[in-house]
């Protein structure tokens, strides 16, 4: 028996308890040690870690800002659109209800399943989850109709983009659509967040940080599984910037309709100080479809479709000028006195470089003796073949670049091409063997009529007539008026005439271009004779050009020999104010074809600018404000 | 008669006091941690009440069936405990047995029998079976020469190993941990010879050579459970993963430090409050009291733990018996562990073992094995003197 035995063999228990707590003073102490660690030296840090913890925001998209013509004229705006959400907190079992909501709707269970999954890791219980967006007015009232079985499901009214007019401007004005992972992280969207919808291409791309305003944040409290305890306070939100254009909607109306289904670009500018009054591209697509759920399908298509609707070619098409290049070589000949105005050339039909294969002119049985007057106004090819070898063609490339070929316009509303002026020194550059790399006189008669290597894009050749039209000035094209706070009506910023380059020419030397132009469209004989002339009624005369270029896998979808039909003209030829540039692919004749089209834009445009006919616009500028 | 007049003159008011101190102290921090702002309808036995902490009125009420097994405890005689203690022990072994083949499966592991509403955790029984039966084989062969040689570890050694081993196989390494370090403190206040001592220390330190440098992983680790592994990985290399596995940790670590020196106040501790604290009624009690009273309150509780475990260290010094003795320095060590694993854990000290914090900790199976133990030290102190002259 234990009990009760008592002898010296036994441990001290005394002692032993003492040495005991020692040992427990020692536990204690590395405990309370690691609490002064925690508390006291570090106690700031972990403060802020759980204040950091409770507090979140939820941010509140802000409405978009407006996009509108010079004349006030809304071109974007926004429309009230409804999606479905859940809000799981609100939701006892979200999975049946999504279940049952499908079935309401219709729907296919498994795709709202997925989409509850699918952000489910992440979102905190209060912030709604989409399900299905932009829903019709039929869907909205089934739901709400039926809401007290969906616990949890919310109809949440958001703006949504809306392009009112359809495919009118959509080059320039582009579309918006979420944003993509390498953009976010690319930083170049600083602040930007998952699911924000943002500009993808034309102005909504160009003007994104101006149109998107500032998101309202809510911050809330929230607990460990992120439901929502407690509002705390709310930072409003901001719409964006209301964007005006230099794109006049009559003349851009009219661009577009005159285009048709033709595959081309039509580019009106102002020749005083750059401004773009319309600018298409056909065939176009409608911007709204990319603002909803966009299939794989329509998206290939659109990108990668054989007639490529989303490239804006007025300067995205590289085509040759043709006869237009005329204009440019009737400059360069003049100025570096290489022909006079009276001199007369003749023209057999046919021209000559040493013992090359002959040049043929349009007119195969000849122009006769032509002076330079004549030589634009009939469009000689063997005139300016002529001009041509006199001037050379590294002459030809220096006016060629004064006029701005080969050089983007900084328009800013998408990547552009440069088009191509040769030389010989590009001739160097762009061949590798010795024999390709020389610069053979027989080349350089194509290119004094607009052809061989030579192209250019719709829009670099409105900035080119246009300083033929204002005595010399080359303009940077511009398509913003100005910038405003939607709300405030601060102006932001307004966007004026930039002077990027002159011709240096004589001033002589443009007003006999520019007499030689009036000739082609009012003279009799004149190529644009038939078609260009504008209405009586108008009192208004315009100048232009013809041109019909032989092109060789050069246009956008690059397939095949085509034509491309150009006409290029302003007006009124005493004091132009508008410059109007067609190029249509496949088009046939430039005097047939892209005539009418110009004569068209130039029509509606100075229709619009009358007084008596502006009552429209009154009220436009009205919802405006 | 078990009990006389001598006897009740004998209680030492002082420990019992100092036992009922700390889930006093535990209710205030329970009202906070299981605070409801709605309130709910509780049904007692006899009355239903609206309280606005349930889980503390639970806790009265786990108290109040504590304190019975508290004063069950007090009643049992030593000599009772001495005979029955080898019944209970084996027993204790073929309940576990039994659970480790028919138990219910929860969480991935076999701890409990259901009968009926109860489950009945071998593991909790094993808890005192162990206290009582080492206390019976060390009381009767104590060490001569100052220190127990491999002889005379064997038979201890054997009443340890095999329920750590029935119960870490559940698994429940938490508290087979906790037995087995009771067991061993028990045989090292016996005394252990010095060339053992320092054999098993160069054992340990053999564990924890490390497999891999970065992160640090000890050999050790090799013998546990992939989840185990982790728990002690994210301790050992804090910071590493703190959306998974650490983050009940790292939620711990910022609720006690932003308690800073004198706390958030009560009901104020937005990590309790707002539930970033995990399990903060149960084994995180501690992270509960340390955010809303501060550095001084943690300071507070962990003073009162040490003069309870004081008290008893005295109990046991002054006792005549072994025995008796044995008994109330199992006991001790017993509740020094768990306090010790739980508010390492809770720190980041140690890594997460799911022990209850004692007397503090929401949980009738806690309190009421706790209390009743703190009964057996209780009567221990009371019958001193019995021991001294009578010879039962």
């Amino acid at each position: 028996m234990a009990l009760g035995m008592y002898d010296k063999n036994l441990p001290n228990l005394v002692l032993r308890a003492r040495v005991t707590v020692f040992f427990l003073g020692v536990a204690f102490f590395i405990l309370m040690l690691r609490l002064w660690y925690l508390q006291i030296v570090h106690g700031d840090y972990f403060r802020v870690q759980s204040e950091s913890n409770r507090f979140k925001q939820v941010y509140i998209a802000p409405p978009r800002g407006e996009v509108l013509d010079r004349n006030g004229v809304v071109l974007v705006s926004n429309r009230p659109s409804f999606n479905i959400e859940l809000v799981r907190e609100d939701s006892p079992d979200p999975e049946r209800t999504v279940r049952k909501l499908a079935e309401l709707v219709d729907t296919d269970p498994e795709v709202l399943l997925k989409r509850l999954r699918r952000v489910d890791r992440k979102r905190r219980a209060f912030e709604p989850r989409l399900l299905i967006q932009d829903v019709s007015r039929e869907i909205v009232a089934l739901v709400s109709a039926n809401k007290y079985i969906l616990p949890g499901v919310e109809v949440r009214a958001v703006p949504a983009r809306l392009y009112p007019h359809g495919e009118f401007a959509s080059h320039v004005l582009g579309y918006i659509r979420e944003i993509g992972e390498k953009q976010l992280q690319s930083g170049a969207y600083p602040g930007y967040r998952q699911g924000d919808m943002i500009g993808q291409a034309g102005i909504e791309q160009m003007q994104e940080f101006m149109l998107f305003g500032k998101r309202g944040v809510q911050h809330v409290i929230v607990d460990a599984v992120g439901v929502r305890i407690e509002n705390l306070y709310y930072e409003a939100d901001r719409a964006g910037h209301r964007v005006t254009l230099t794109l006049d909607y009559a003349a851009q109306k009219a661009a577009e309709e005159g285009l048709g289904d033709l595959r081309g670009s039509v580019v009106a500018m102002d020749p005083q100080n750059g401004e773009l009054i319309a600018m298409t591209s056909r065939p176009g697509f409608d911007p709204n479809i990319f603002s909803g759920a966009l299939t794989g399908e329509m998206w290939s298509e659109l990108v990668s479709g054989k007639s490529k609707p989303l490239s804006n070619r007025s300067f995205q098409g590289a085509y040759p000028p043709g006869s237009v290049f005329k204009i440019m070589m009737a400059v360069a000949g003049l100025a570096e006195g290489v022909v006079t105005n009276n001199e007369k050339v003749h023209c057999p039909g046919h021209f000559r470089v040493g013992r090359s294969r002959p040049f043929h002119c349009h007119k195969r049985s000849g122009h006769g003796s032509v002076d330079m007057h004549e030589a634009i106004k009939r469009s000689c090819n063997v005139y300016f073949f002529t001009i041509g070898q006199r001037l050379g063609i590294d002459r030809i490339h220096e006016y060629s670049t004064r006029f701005g070929f080969g050089n983007p316009t900084s328009v800013g509303i998408g990547t552009e091409v440069s088009g191509l002026v040769p030389s010989t020194k590009w001739k160097k550059e762009y061949y590798s063997k010795p024999e390709d790399q020389r610069w053979y006189p027989g080349e350089t008669p194509s290119v004094s009529i607009g052809q061989g290597a030579l192209t250019v894009t719709p829009l670099q050749v409105a900035r080119a007539l246009s300083a033929i039209a204002n005595g010399g000035t080359i303009y940077k094209p511009q398509i913003i008026k100005r910038v405003v706070a939607q709300e405030s009506g601060y102006l932001d910023e307004v966007f004026e005439a930039e002077a990027v380059g002159t011709l240096g020419v004589e001033p002589w030397v443009l007003e006999e271009v520019r007499r030689g132009l009036h000739a082609v469209v009012n003279e009799q004989g004149g190529t644009a004779y038939v078609r260009g002339r504008l209405p009586e009624e108008l009192g208004i005369k315009m100048a232009g050009k013809t041109g019909t270029a032989q092109t060789r896998s050069l246009s956008v979808d690059g397939e095949g020999e085509k034509d491309i039909a150009w006409f290029v003209a302003f007006a009124p030829v005493e004091k132009p104010e508008i410059v109007v540039v067609v190029a249509v692919e496949d088009g046939g004749h430039g005097g047939v074809t892209a005539a009418p089209i110009v004569k068209s834009v130039m029509e509606a445009f100075f229709r619009s600018e009358q007084p008596a006919e502006d009552t429209e616009s009154t009220t436009e500028s009205e919802t405006a404000a | 008669m078990w009990i006389d007049r001598r006897l009740v003159l004998q209680f030492d008011w002082l420990l019992f006091a100092l036992t009922f101190s700390v889930p006093v102290v535990g209710l205030v921090v329970l009202f906070s941690a299981g605070y409801e702002s709605q309130g709910k309808i509780l049904d007692f036995p006899f009355f239903s009440m609206e309280v606005k902490s349930p889980v503390a009125a639970r806790q009265v009420m786990n108290l109040l069936v504590g304190l019975g097994a508290l004063i069950f405890g007090l009643l049992l005689p030593p000599k009772f405990l001495f005979r029955l203690s080898p019944i209970i022990y084996f027993l204790g072994l073929t309940l576990l047995v039994g659970v480790l083949l028919f138990g219910t499966v929860s969480h991935g592991s076999r701890r409990w029998f259901a009968l009926g509403s109860f489950n009945v955790q071998p593991s909790e029984l094993m808890k005192f079976a162990v206290i009582l039966m080492l206390a019976r084989v060390l009381g009767k062969t104590p060490p001569v020469n100052g220190g127990y040689g491999l002889k005379g570890l064997f038979v201890p050694l054997l009443i340890i190993l095999v329920p750590f081993a029935l119960i870490v196989k559940q698994p429940d390494l938490g508290t087979g941990l906790a037995l087995g370090a009771t067991g061993c403190m028990m045989v090292l206040f016996m005394g252990v010879q010095k060339k053992i001592l320092a054999a098993v220390l160069i054992f340990a330190s053999i564990l924890l050579v490390p497999t891999q440098t970065v992160p640090y992983k000890p050999l050790v680790l090799e013998a546990l459970k992939p989840y185990q592994q982790r728990r002690v990985m994210d301790l050992l290399n804090p910071g590493t993963d703190i959306q998974g596995s650490g983050w009940h940790i790292h939620q711990s670590k910022i609720a006690v430090g932003s308690g800073q020196l004198i706390g958030k106040g009560l009901l104020q501790g937005s990590q309790t409050q707002l539930e970033f604290l995990p399990e903060h009624t149960t084994d995180f009690i501690f992270s509960v009291l340390a955010e809303e009273w501060g550095f001084l309150g943690s300071l507070f509780l962990l003073f009162l733990y040490f003069f309870l475990l004081y008290r008893i260290l005295f109990v046991a010094g002054r006792s005549r018996d072994l025995f008796a003795a044995l008994i109330a320095f199992g006991v001790g060590a017993q509740i020094f562990v768990h306090i010790f694993v739980n508010i390492g854990m809770v720190i980041g000290l140690l890594p997460v073992v799911g022990l209850p914090l004692p007397l503090m900790s929401y949980g009738g199976s806690s309190v009421v094995s706790t209390l009743f133990s703190m009964g057996l030290v209780l009567g221990v102190a009371m019958r001193r003197s019995q021991f001294a002259g009578v010879k039962v």
